[in-house]
């Protein structure tokens, strides 16, 4: 151990950072220039990266959108989004993105709230929070596996409401691979994902605002719709936001579901990307971009409820 | 029409059982000239990217895995799934991409061909035994070069279904309600395009007037007997779509792969039977040339044309081999019986090339499905 | 008197309440647990008539399972290693140096989210596809994008871990031991975020191995395009597959709970690629 690296009786002070590089003004031996290198090292690798792989892509991406097949500015991409098939499209997978946001959302609240606030016993919570863990990380092919099995045509559900109860699902309209079948597979990651995220909001109910409104009077459901609500709403609308854009941007369990037969905006990129048969990746760039900029818009809004919300969060 | 067809590639087949090599393939463009130099060169390649080969596809698993460990060259395969256009879009989205994402080769619908090689995606080349391939079925400047044919057959799982369909008309029975799918997306996919095709013969219709056949998915998707699911062997074994239309040799594969478990019909209709030639081309922007070229030698040698005779299809120089005696007998006794294919209609590049653009223009307006629609 | 009416009528609710929970959880609990009871039962089904195991049996004979799944864990290893060696400098220096870049970093660990991972991949194609960056050729390219897609929890786990430990205290008194900066990362700091590394670890294991998007547009024979490939030729295997894939995920969420009981700080588990 070099001796004369140990100052003793050095408080915080004069303390030298192990890592001499983290040195600041105060450095003895570090001039201006080199100070500012060694405050930033740490982290530019990590921007590097970030710009390499992450940030340049994407834009790559965006300004391809502004160009034609030979390199030229043109808005006619942007125009083409507003064909029919594509609106549809983008109509389509706003749809399930919200209905498996809203649906996940109140189920995955109504979830937390029975483990956290609903009197139920330790054990259960620890389970759910784990389930939840695993459920919201199950991979999208193998969830499609899942679903087709329990509810496609010859599926464990399909077959047991016809054997037992005579009940024919397909034959009454429902169908795995539409809409309504997509969105109830989307649940299982969304639901979980919900739990995890409002479990610590719910947490952060102090059980003295309940008995203080109770004993003003306010009992129950007012005491949900005048003093709970209000409190949960920013964690609960940021939640749902996040889940909005966490189903948008899937594309692996629709794949897997339907083979790519459905006409989700994740499923048309991937077949740009292949190489659509109306061949043209600079639309496929538009997409890319419309895509951005709705994912976009949802993290901004995520963020200002967030900011909003972390009021009353147990930290 | 159809009588003037088949007499074609009757006569071809046959007339290429006869011919001798002796034209000296002076036209092997750009390719080392000795076959041993092609192999050095494709090896040290060191790749090949394939594309829409299916492993229980005319037996590609056992070609895929043979020519890998014959000559040590890694094999990328890319989406398994797609169908011909898919492969032909795939060249034209890596155009200057040398990674494993762009095919070297691809084996693509007949009307394909013409079509990929007018777009100029095409490198030609001649194979070692390219005279022994039919005229009929080769471009003459060796852009696409016929690989295999079968006819279309109806691939029934037999433990859903009872009683199978034995012709088109059958299909529209209320007993296949929710069981009928395309083997393919019909705008990209020659299976499925031929198999509206197939309908339309069976219809009352014809390669030149493929109308009946759309009208006919139509009426199926009406009764709600058609599934707008693309069937795969997957989907046909576990019922999710339990009868389909595929190459014979595809559903033949099948049914020896599942082994009973279930058990698979192939049923080729009483009326409205297609045969489908395929071929193979090598991708102008090919990343590994060399190793295109080694896979269409090896394809085209008797080796490689077994392996396919063993997947059930029929090789382009099935009487080639048969005259020369090299077809062990296990394996031509397995074949489907030559009865099938007197009533085959190989509908002519002219004619595939009106279906196509028939589908691609009206599928989605007479018999919208692709959309998948709110409950 | 007042005090009497509160107790009783605050009785009244507590059961109700327990009432609706155990209803929900009831509900939930079947809309979890029926499908993996399908799948499972599904996957038995590989021999006719009765219940085996032989769907499993094909599965793990297949070279190809071994070959690909192989591939995913190098992948994963790669990615976790890489990560690490990202992150944990980047959370060392907004903790110890520079706090002020936080909120910047926040924001870069939101874009993936932005960015989901069918546009990222589109754009690492297009960028990287042609000569002087022919990255597409190099299994460096998938990792960097399964750096990019797992870097935010890598992110939260490791500064979490870091926030739980007075990390300005533990520096300063191993220097003052007379550490130099290598000694005090490796045998200080590091071992005393084991969790949070652990936990990071293996959510990193689970983002990657089940991947999709990435690995099959950029052609790699990696184990979730095996998965979709057997989903297209198999009826019976694809449901084992999924059966093992959701043990493989329950298996490394429980080594993380494990490693992380006793621990304060305990970093995101929610998350995965879909």
């Amino acid at each position: 151990m070099p001796v004369s690296s140990v100052r003793v009786g050095e408080g915080a002070r004069g303390a030298r950072f192990p890592f001499p590089f983290l040195k600041g003004k105060n450095a003895a031996d570090a001039g201006p220039g080199s100070g500012l290198v060694r405050r930033w090292i740490g982290v530019v690798p990590f921007f590097l990266f970030a710009l390499a792989f992450m940030v340049l892509p994407a834009a790559t991406l965006l300004v391809g959108s502004f160009q034609d097949g030979h390199g030229h500015f043109t808005l006619v991409n942007l125009a083409h989004l507003a064909r029919p098939g594509i609106l549809r499209s983008y109509l389509l997978t706003v749809e399930v993105s919200l209905v498996t946001a809203l649906l996940g959302g109140l189920f995955g609240f109504l979830l937390a709230w029975a483990v956290t606030l609903g009197g139920m016993p330790r054990g259960v919570r620890g389970f759910l929070v784990t389930f939840s863990g695993v459920a919201s990380n199950f991979a999208g092919v193998p969830l499609a596996f899942a679903f087709i099995a329990t509810l496609g045509r010859v599926g464990l559900i399909t077959v047991l409401l016809k054997s037992i109860f005579g009940i024919s699902l397909y034959d009454h309209g429902f169908n795995l691979y539409s809409f309504w079948g997509l969105s109830f597979t989307y649940l299982y990651f969304q639901l979980p994902l919900m739990v995890l995220i409002i479990t610590p909001a719910l947490d952060g109910m102090k059980r003295e605002w309940r008995e203080a409104s109770e004993n003003l009077g306010a009992r129950g459901t007012r005491y949900w719709r005048e003093v709970a609500l209000p409190i949960l709403l920013p964690s609960l609308l940021s939640s749902v936001v996040l889940l909005f854009g966490n189903a948008f941007g899937a594309y692996a369990t629709a794949y897997a579901l339907t083979g790519g037969f459905i006409n989700l905006i994740p499923i048309q990129i991937g077949a740009q990307i292949r190489g659509d048969v109306l061949h043209d990746p600079n639309l496929g760039y538009a997409l890319a971009l419309g895509m951005v900029i709705i994912m976009t818009l949802t993290i901004l809004g995520y963020a200002a409820l967030q900011r909003r919300a972390s009021r009353f969060t147990k930290p | 029409m159809k009588k003037l067809s088949i007499a074609i590639l009757c006569a071809a087949l046959l007339a290429g059982s006869a011919l001798v090599a002796t034209a000296a393939p002076a036209l092997l463009m750009q390719a080392p000239a000795n076959f041993n130099d092609l192999v050095k060169a494709a090896q040290k390649e060191g790749q090949l990217t394939v594309i829409a080969l299916p492993h229980d596809w005319v037996n590609y698993g056992e070609a895929i895995e043979t020519f890998a460990k014959k000559y040590g060259i890694k094999i990328n395969e890319l989406n398994p799934d797609g169908g011909s256009g898919d492969e032909i879009e795939a060249i034209k989205a890596n155009k200057g991409n040398k990674g494993p994402q762009a095919p070297d080769v691809i084996d693509v619908g007949l009307s394909f061909g013409p079509d990929a090689k007018a777009a100029g995606l095409l490198s030609p080349y001649k194979v070692k035994t390219w005279n022994t391939i039919p005229d009929a079925v080769k471009d003459a400047q060796g852009y696409w070069y016929g690989d295999y044919y079968g006819a279309l057959a109806f691939e029934v799982n037999l433990d859903m279904v009872k009683t199978p369909p034995l012709d088109w008309a059958d299909l529209l029975q209320p007993a296949f309600k929710g069981q009928v799918a395309l083997a393919g997306d019909p705008r990209t996919a020659n299976q499925a395009i031929m198999a509206i095709g197939a309908a339309a013969l069976g219809n009352g219709g014809s390669f030149d007037n493929p109308k009946a056949g759309l009208d006919f998915f139509d009426k199926l998707n009406k009764a709600g007997n058609f599934v707008p699911l693309i069937a795969v062997p997957g989907t046909v074994d576990s019922g999710e779509t339990p009868i389909t239309m595929r190459w014979d040799y595809n559903a033949l594969s099948n049914r020896d792969k599942t082994d009973g478990n279930p058990n698979i019909g192939v049923i080729i209709p009483a009326s409205g039977v297609v045969a489908g030639v395929y071929v193979q081309a090598i991708s102008a922007y090919a990343p590994h040339p060399n190793a295109a070229r080694l896979w269409m030698e090896f394809l085209y040698s008797d080796e490689g044309q077994i392996i396919w005779l063993k997947g059930y299809g029929h090789p382009v120089r099935y009487a080639d081999l048969a005259a020369r005696g090299v077809i062990p007998a296990d394996v031509a006794s397995k074949m489907p019986p030559a009865a099938a294919y007197t009533k085959a209609v190989f509908p002519t590049l002219d004619q595939q090339a009106t279906l196509k653009k028939f589908i691609a223009d009206n599928w989605d307006s007479t018999v919208n499905v692709n959309v998948v629609a709110k409950q | 008197m007042t005090a009497g009416l509160a107790v009783r009528t605050a009785e009244r609710p507590v059961s109700r309440r327990k009432a609706w929970s155990a209803l929900w959880l009831s509900l939930g609990g079947l809309y979890f647990f029926l499908p993996l009871l399908a799948t499972f039962l599904f996957s038995l089904r590989g021999k006719k008539g009765v219940l085996s195991f032989v769907a499993y049996a094909h599965v793990f004979r297949d070279p190809q399972f071994l070959k690909t799944f192989t591939f995913s864990l190098e992948m994963a290893v790669a990615t976790i290693v890489a990560g690490l060696a990202l992150m944990i400098p980047t959370a060392l220096w907004v903790n110890l140096r520079l706090p002020r870049v936080r909120p910047v970093i926040e924001v870069f660990a939101l874009m993936p989210f932005v960015i989901p991972p069918i546009v990222l991949v589109f754009g690492l194609i297009r960028m990287y596809s042609q000569p002087p960056f022919a990255l597409v050729t190099s299994p460096v390219l998938l990792v960097a994008g399964y750096v990019v897609l797992s870097f935010p929890y890598i992110f939260r786990a490791v500064d979490a871990g870091l926030r739980a430990i007075d990390l300005k205290v533990l520096t300063e008194a191993s220097q003052s031991l007379g550490a130099r900066w290598g000694t005090t990362l490796f045998r200080v700091v590091l071992p005393n975020i084991r969790a949070a590394l652990l936990s990071a670890a293996f959510l990193t294991f689970s983002i990657v191995v089940g991947e999709l998007t990435l690995a099959v547009m950029l052609a790699w024979p990696a184990f979730g395009p095996y998965m979709a490939l057997v989903g297209r030729d198999l009826a019976y295997e694809p449901a084992a597959l999924a059966v093992i894939s959701f043990l493989l995920t329950w298996g490394s969420l429980l080594v993380i709970q494990l490693a992380s009981r006793g621990f304060r700080e305990q970093g995101p588990t929610a998350g995965g690629v879909h």
